[in-house]
């Protein structure tokens, strides 16, 4: 007898006991279908699962410590691992993380493995799914056990083995939540990447920084008394395009984040006031004032000129490539108000996406490429998705606050953005299939915009 | 409503080039801007941290007044600030007072230079209003020129929504906000 994981209700904010004072906004009803590749038992059929947002349905899960197999008597390596994989799945908006003092078994005690220990203890506190693992450190060198149990059909559905430095602990509990979405949901988790943002956090002026998605390893790319802005990656998340004033004038540049270097991207044709790198990190589309107008332009990253791609006498911005790097969305005016078009990254015709509202921008291709998310203001500014090659737009966020500059995670489930819900302007997550608003994932003094999520890290 | 046309073509410089001039209109900024800064500094209600162009800067472009802490504070240098409806770069018709005044002054000061200065409200993406802001500051440099200003006396600089002057969420506040700025170096 197969007991079903779905038709739990659970309260609105039980999925975020840690994050209980975010707000979850209300959702309409989309379906998830979890693939679960279910192997093993005789006559296992694929799970439905259904997550209809906040209120509804989420997948309970337990995260045992890690059992200790020398070297994590104080268990700090446990802590680490467990605490990021825990706010992960969290964030991730799939799962309810079980209260750890409602575990019955003590980690250390049992085993790890199938047939160590016991589904009972997790199938008596509700659990539909279940982490367990185990941790050796070896001089400074750390090995690391962690595997995915169905609980109700008592089964292992995953294991990882990590190898690494004790600093690694929070970076393989992120690679695991991947492997744990890929696992439940068939698709690749997105917590393996960085968020790229701009704060005024330090004072008066707008800098670059980056984090993790669940706000650990805290990076200040920018420092200096000016004005920072518009961050963007390569697919290599190892350069940083961004907007700076620190010439006391607008200029793009291309940090190197690894060799900790970077170029001033420049253009015959006037000023560079914005810009975005191609997936293959090798062209540059830039937008370039001059007297007043504003085109774009693909370059190279020496600033080498390849094409131009619009030339009106109003304004071009905003540009973004497409993820096969072989079509730019940009917001143009050429209508009167400011608009979402695409064009082929080669030159060609702009084709316009955008008809309802007044002030369209900022367009995001969705990893996939078939949707282009964008802001769009009818007050203030609520972020909508519209498909690529044209179509009706649908609405994603709910008009709390401004919600501002959508930035779409690697595997296209979530869209971050900017939004002044809460007040100050902080970064926010959405899941697009049902709208659920995860977040903050920003915190601290001054505004939070600009948001850029990163392709994930790679080994 | 006065509508400023431009025509397009002229990219012909090349960027160094511009760079370079850029550069130096701004030293010369700096230099002449240190002739003038010991009168003006009282009106410098709070000084912060000293930019990187130095003291002298302190009653120049906004930004650097933004550096010090001086933006908003009402040393505004000799010529006066136009404004723009919502979302627009057309010189209002109540503006052309303005600018022919300013015009006069820049004309009667022959030795001075101005950087047109574009500025918008808070709302809409940073980078549309930087585009936008842009075209606030040509529009006033097309009209100065047409009252006999010099082009080559007139640089222009967009600084988006990004240093406005008063920071409510009002309309007067965003109207005010809404700006052409005129940074003069001599």
């Amino acid at each position: 007898m197969r007991r079903r994981i779905t038709n739990r209700i659970v309260p609105v904010y039980a999925a975020l006991t840690s994050y209980s004072r975010l707000p979850l906004i209300a959702a309409c009803g989309a379906v998830i279908v979890f693939a679960l590749s279910v192997g093993a038992p005789a006559g296992a059929q694929p799970i439905k699962m259904y997550i209809q947002g906040p209120g509804s349905q989420l997948s309970a899960i337990s995260i045992s410590g890690l059992k200790d197999l020398g070297g994590d008597s104080d268990h700090s390596l446990s802590s680490e691992f467990v605490g990021t994989l825990r706010r992960d799945l969290e964030l991730s908006g799939y799962f309810r993380i079980i209260d750890p003092h409602a575990y019955i078994e003590d980690p250390q005690t049992s085993g790890y493995q199938l047939g160590q220990f016991n589904f009972a203890d997790w199938r008596s506190i509700n659990s539909d799914f279940l982490v367990k693992g185990a941790v050796k450190v070896d001089g400074g060198n750390v090995q690391l056990t962690a595997l995915l149990f169905d609980v109700a059909q008592q089964r292992r559905m995953m294991g990882k083995e990590f190898t690494g430095s004790a600093s690694d602990a929070p970076r393989m509990a992120r690679r695991f939540a991947d492997a744990v979405l890929e696992s439940t949901t068939g698709q690749n988790g997105p917590f393996d990447t960085k968020l790229a943002f701009v704060s005024t956090r330090g004072g008066r002026f707008k800098e670059v920084y980056t984090q993790t998605i669940d706000g650990q390893d805290p990076f200040r790319l920018t420092d200096n008394p000016t004005i920072n802005i518009f961050p963007s990656w390569d697919r290599s998340a190892r350069h940083i395009l961004y907007l700076s004033y620190k010439s006391m004038e607008p200029a793009l540049y291309l940090a190197d984040l690894q060799a900790k270097r970077e170029t001033r991207i420049v253009s015959s044709h006037g000023r560079v006031i914005g810009g975005a790198i191609s997936p293959d990190g090798q062209r540059i589309v830039a937008a370039v004032e001059h007297a007043g107008t504003t085109n774009l332009f693909i370059l190279t990253r020496d600033g080498e000129e390849l094409a131009q791609l619009t030339d009106t006498s109003g304004i071009n911005v905003s540009p973004a490539f497409s993820p096969d790097g072989s079509k730019i969305a940009f917001t143009s005016d050429r209508s009167g108000t400011p608009q979402i078009y695409v064009i082929p990254a080669g030159g060609g015709a702009a084709k316009r996406l955008t008809y309802s509202g007044d002030y369209n921008t900022t367009p995001a291709f969705s990893p996939s490429g078939d949707r282009i998310a964008y802001q769009s203001r009818h007050g203030r500014f609520d972020i909508f998705v519209i498909p690529s090659s044209g179509g009706e737009p649908k609405q994603l966020t709910d008009g709390e606050g401004s919600n501002e500059y959508p930035s779409w995670s690697p595997d296209g489930r979530y869209i971050a953005f900017s939004s002044t819900r809460s007040g100050r302007s902080r970064i926010y997550v959405l899941m697009v299939i049902n709208q659920k608003i995860i977040g903050p994932l920003t915190e601290g003094k001054g505004d939070d915009t600009c948001p850029a999520w990163s392709w994930w890290l790679g080994e | 409503m006065t509508r400023v046309q431009r025509g397009r073509g002229g990219w012909v410089s090349s960027s160094r080039g511009m760079v370079g001039a850029r550069v130096a209109v701004m030293l010369c900024a700096i230099l002449v801007v240190a002739g003038c800064s010991s009168k003006k500094a009282k009106q410098v209600n709070a000084p912060g941290p000293a930019s990187p162009l130095g003291e002298q800067n302190q009653n120049g472009s906004s930004l650097s007044q933004f550096q010090n802490g001086s933006l908003g504070s009402g040393a505004n240098g000799p010529l006066s600030d136009i404004h723009f409806g919502y979302n627009d770069y057309t010189i209002q018709p109540q503006d052309g007072d303005v600018l022919r005044s300013n015009a006069k002054w820049l004309n009667d000061h022959p030795q001075s230079r101005v950087q047109v200065e574009g500025h918008c409200d808070e709302r809409g993406s940073e980078d549309y209003n930087i585009a936008l802001g842009a075209k606030r500051a040509q529009a006033a440099k097309d009209y100065l020129v047409t009252l006999g200003v010099s082009p080559g006396r007139i640089s222009t600089i967009s600084y988006g929504k990004e240093l406005p002057i008063c920071t409510e969420q009002t309309e007067d506040c965003w109207a005010q906000n809404r700006r052409d700025h005129f940074a003069v170096s001599q």
